[in-house]
């Protein structure tokens, strides 16, 4: 199998889904819906076709958009637009399809009753194409181009129930300042063009290793900045908690499983480790050349991590919104998977700091999974019940086993009880935090602490006397009850198997991450003897 | 080994919590002011909840202490920190902009001195 012929289809087939789903939507309701589940699932062949090939070869797939090498006539430098997926990148494409998929079929059931759905399916799928792009891109002003089709159909979404009050506030906010932090990475790409004269993440690898300048360092802190408000890190979460709940569930758990890990978690890795090689920064600090300081960026990572894990689980505990509840449990783990990354940068070169970027890839496809869940039964309670409350959702499990059920295994992955998926990943975590320092460690027992505070207290909501407003609520039909079922399969499995998930994929995946071969370089610069 | 998860940690985590349990239970015990065996003279504080109060569906746990103890503990220990952390989610778009600035500031002040 060719991974540079199959690439190209992981974008074609969502965007013609989308953008043909206004003509398909005039053959009735039916069609509409058949129409947007299958172009998901096409995608999640494709998706999944992409990460066998990646994981099994190992190597690095990259496509050259019109042309076969992205090198010009004439030149020596790459001017076209590369895509360029290494085994992390492989991870979030199948991480999006799966979950987006979930999120499609359970749209079939629960948006039955909401109209202009046309739009709905388009946004959807727009959302997903976006989050894909941004997966595989090796170009950094197309990475900032999906950013922002991500970014945009987030905002319409959000508001998409725009009969009420709380959907258009939310979706005004998030549009503001999501703007603000989207020019400060546009900003940041335009400095990083203006300093080296390319865009291929690569080729800038080489220039910024070549000559690293302020402008590369002001560059970095405005990616940075832009991109911790992206993934919803303290102190700027805030956006979070109004988005995700206001937005229908289907769409909130992609927000929560998906968007806040591709357009701020992994998009930050990818610039850190691949345009910003701390291998490279190693070496000119060992010859006395200027250098950036990755290990001290590192640092600032984990300033922030540690924040956001304690602000957002701590905030968890006192809410009374069940959405809003699990939309501050996901500020509390992106603190996590930022503490990962935060070590995996600081330790570099260590086991220490490979385990802990192992465990926060780990984590990313975890609470993916984990949240798309839990967001997916709120959805399937507000549904049946008409209410978010908790106070009035008392005795849930009587009327509503099946989705208490998969509450159950939800709460208890995301809190990290063994032997669910959850919690090998903060087992990594917890690990080589206390090894890298033992005060982080601490931090991060101390969110799980509020974390399980937070879910115990649902779960005691669910299990106790039934209440007068639950006594007509039943399971939610087979379209709502069949994605929540296999998200709790794929957790279960993902459990059962954790170290050989580990040692198999993300190891391999933080290892290809932390180029200590310059893997990524070297299979752009591989392509230039076709110019 | 570094990566890996032995179940025994689990357990020894396990056990050590329950004796720390249990001696806490009995030192609240011997520091009660009851001076009886049974009854409301013996009576430890376990949280602003009331034990004796059956909780309506959970009638099965009368007297026990229940995850609503330590929650209570925890909110009450911890008020001060969530009366602040309430207090600073405003919801006020202009408080998320700022936020946004200070951090960025942040950032950029840190990469420049220590980058």
């Amino acid at each position: 199998m060719n991974g540079e012929a199959i690439l190209p289809y992981i974008i074609i087939i969502p965007l013609f889904g989308a953008f043909s789903m206004p003509i398909v939507s005039l053959a009735g309701r039916k069609a509409r819906e058949a129409w947007a589940v299958l172009i998901s699932a096409l995608t999640l062949v494709v998706a999944s076709a992409l990460f066998y090939h990646v994981w099994d070869t190992k190597e690095i797939i990259v496509y050259t958009l019109g042309a076969k090498t992205p090198f010009g006539q004439g030149v020596d430098f790459p001017i076209r637009i590369v895509w360029e997926v290494d085994l992390l990148g492989a991870i979030m494409v199948l991480t999006v399809a799966f979950v987006s998929f979930m999120a499609i079929l359970y749209s079939i059931g629960y948006m039955k009753h909401d109209t202009g759905l046309e739009k709905y399916y388009t946004l959807i799928l727009i959302l997903e194409l976006g989050m894909l792009g941004i997966a595989i891109t090796g170009d950094l002003f197309n990475f900032y181009v999906f950013l922002e089709i991500m970014s945009i159909a987030s905002y319409a979404l959000v508001a998409f129930r725009n009969d009420t009050w709380e959907g258009i506030e939310a979706g005004i906010k998030y549009m503001f300042v999501g703007s603000i932090a989207s020019s400060f990475v546009l900003l940041g790409i335009a400095l990083l063009y203006g300093q080296y004269g390319t865009l291929t993440m690569g080729y800038m690898a080489i220039k910024i290793l070549e000559n690293p300048t302020v402008t590369a360092k002001v560059a970095l802190a405005l990616f940075i900045a832009g991109l911790l408000f992206k993934s919803g890190a303290s102190p700027v979460h805030m956006w979070l908690a109004d988005a995700h709940p206001a937005a229908p569930s289907s769409i909130s758990a992609m927000l929560s499983g998906l968007v806040i890990k591709i357009g701020g978690i992994y998009a930050m890795a990818r610039i850190l480790f691949s345009i910003y090689s701390p291998l490279a920064n190693k070496i000119l600090e060992a010859y006395n050349q200027p250098y950036i300081n990755m290990g001290a960026i590192g640092w600032v990572i984990i300033i922030f991590a540690c924040l956001t894990l304690i602000i957002g689980n701590a905030m968890a505990v006192i809410q009374t919104d069940m959405k809003r509840l699990l939309a501050y449990s996901s500020v509390g783990q992106i603190g996590y998977i930022l503490l990962g990354l935060g070590i995996g940068l600081a330790a570099y070169g260590t086991q220490t700091g490979e385990v802990a970027l192992a465990g926060a890839i780990y984590h990313t496809v975890n609470h993916a999974l984990m949240k798309a869940l839990l967001f997916l039964v709120a959805g399937a309670v507000i549904h049946e019940v008409g209410t978010r409350n908790l106070n009035e959702l008392s005795g849930l499990a009587k009327t509503m086993p099946k989705t208490t059920f998969a509450f159950l295994i939800g709460a208890a992955a995301i809190v990290g009880t063994p032997p669910l998926n959850g919690f090998a990943s903060k087992w990594l975590i917890y690990e080589s935090s206390a090894v890298f320092n033992p005060v982080l460690g601490a931090i991060a027992i101390i969110g799980t602490a509020f974390c399980t505070a937070a879910y115990v207290r649902v779960l005691y909501t669910f299990f106790g006397r039934p209440s007068e407003r639950i006594a007509n609520a039943e399971d939610p039909e087979t379209s709502m009850m069949l994605p929540m079922l296999l998200l709790v399969l794929a957790i279960v499995v993902m459990g059962l198997f954790p170290w050989q998930i580990s040692d198999k994929v993300m190891i391999p995946a933080a290892r290809m991450l932390e180029q200590f071969k310059f893997e990524y370089i070297q299979a752009l610069i591989s392509l230039a003897g076709g110019a | 080994m570094f990566g890996y998860w032995d179940a025994l940690y689990f357990v020894f985590i396990f056990i050590i919590g329950l004796i720390l349990a249990w001696l806490l239970n009995e030192w609240a015990k011997n520091s009660g002011m009851g001076t009886r065996e049974t009854g409301d003279g013996t009576k430890i504080f376990i949280s602003g909840e009331d034990p004796d109060r059956v909780v309506p569906g959970f009638e099965h746990l009368e007297g026990h202490f229940t995850g609503r103890n330590v929650m209570w503990g925890l909110t009450y220990a911890l008020k001060r920190f969530f009366t602040v952390l309430r207090a600073d989610h405003t919801g006020l778009l202009t408080d998320y902009v700022s936020y946004l600035l200070i951090t960025t500031a942040f950032v950029l002040g840190a990469i420049l001195i220590w980058g």
